[in-house]
């Protein structure tokens, strides 16, 4: 069997990194065979990429591939110490345990275990970070958890949610990416929308109409007869208080949440599933309650 | 009749499996008109597809009066506060036949424009 080497560049988490890493993807994609991934020209790697190779790495396996991280082909040392630190490294084949340090670390769930994901948001990432009083730190992570929920309950991935989170000291931001290689929103909005809708007219709804039909207030693809349709929404409007970002890619669009206000577009290059990226401020003056005195 | 929400589901009100059960306790003793308190002392973080299922799912054959009649909420903090109220604004507003035709059209009749 042939092996297919996918060089993996530097990246950030700009629009064109997530599109650089839905490349990688569609580089795979119909493969799926042996992949070896080469570090040679990544300088960089932020939590967003460690966070989607890991998925896209289990998507390949669960098909039947296999993949290998070339270790000897990372020359960045920093990058070496951040994958270790997050604990990628170690779930991929190389020899180091992850420890605590500026990282947050990276997680896969084939499950929605609520106590273990709510412990990691509470204590691993928001509660290490950022210094609120423990109801405010509750009150985030409830928030976060409504972007698992929508991963679990929506997409139907088969090979689980991938997390992973950065704290960068100097801008004092917190990051945390949560993956999945499930359906995708707009693929589940089209799909829900033409049980009503003649299937032609809801085909020319683009990857932004859909993305930004499941922000709306309200707007569900669960049928059941129970409101629902508000995690999204929830979301957006603890991001905007925070002044914080939100950046939702999913198929062939994405969703950009931040002080500018929201920007729903078509995506140049799509991929099956979705990406959950949020960038928050540490400043625990934008945290507090209304009934939470400033000192 | 008090119920202690910490002492059902624990200290997380957070997935919509523990709302169902809340529901299925105090759905049919609402429906006869018995007032219930739900306490959340001892509950520190929230999520809305517990709220979703627990109250939101009552307003289906309870209307939004009656409920908040009935229904009294003790100890819950501010955060789990304004899920609720989104919550049961969301399923007030909730009708199960949208007009997903119109919603369709809308979308599409607005991408003519602005692709114009």
């Amino acid at each position: 069997m042939t092996q297919k080497i996918i060089q993996i560049p530097t990246l950030n988490d700009t629009p064109e990194d997530f599109q650089q890493l839905f490349e990688m993807s569609n580089q795979v994609n119909g493969l799926f065979e042996d992949v070896r991934f080469d570090f040679s020209n990544c300088k960089f790697l932020r939590s967003n990429a460690v966070a989607f190779l890991g998925g896209l790495a289990r998507l390949i396996e669960s098909l039947g591939g296999s993949v290998i991280f070339d270790w000897d082909t990372l020359r960045s040392n920093s990058v070496r110490a951040n994958l270790c630190q997050n604990g990628f490294a170690g779930n991929f084949g190389y020899n180091a345990k992850a420890w605590s340090g500026h990282s947050i670390p990276y997680r896969e769930e084939m499950e929605p275990d609520m106590n273990e994901i709510m412990d990691y948001l509470t204590f691993s990432w928001i509660g290490k970070w950022v210094n609120v009083t423990d109801r405010l730190r509750d009150a985030i992570s409830g928030r976060m958890w409504e972007i698992y929920s929508n991963a679990f309950e929506h997409s139907d991935t088969e090979v689980g949610v991938f997390t992973c989170g950065q704290h960068f000291r100097h801008r004092n931001d917190l990051i945390l990416t949560v993956v999945d290689f499930g359906r995708g929103i707009p693929a589940k909005v089209k799909a829900f929308l033409s049980q009503f809708v003649d299937e032609a007219r809801v085909a020319k709804l683009s990857g932004a109409d859909c993305v930004k039909w499941a922000f709306e207030r309200g707007n569900t693809t669960s049928m059941g007869g129970v409101a629902r349709g508000l995690g999204l929404d929830l979301l957006k409007d603890f991001v905007r208080i925070n002044q914080g970002k939100l950046e939702v890619y999913s198929n062939d669009g994405y969703a950009i949440i931040d002080k500018e206000g929201e920007r729903f577009d078509n995506s140049p290059i799509s991929f099956q599933g979705t990406v959950v990226h949020i960038t928050l401020r540490c400043d625990e003056k934008l945290y507090r309650f209304y009934d939470e005195a400033e000192e | 009749m008090k119920l202690s929400i910490k002492e059902l589901v624990g200290p997380r009100c957070i997935i919509k499996e523990d709302g169902q059960k809340i529901y299925e306790v105090i759905h049919g003793l609402l429906k006869s008109g018995e007032t219930i308190t739900l306490d959340f002392n001892g509950v520190s973080q929230f999520a809305s597809p517990f709220f979703n299922f627990a109250i939101g799912q009552l307003l289906n054959d309870i209307s939004e009066d009656e409920l908040r009649r009935l229904l009294i909420i003790e100890n819950l903090n501010e955060s789990g506060s304004m899920v609720v109220d989104r919550v049961i604004e969301n399923a007030a507003q909730y009708h199960g036949d949208k007009d997903y035709q119109k919603i369709v059209d809308d979308i599409l009749e607005q991408q003519a424009r602005e692709s114009d």
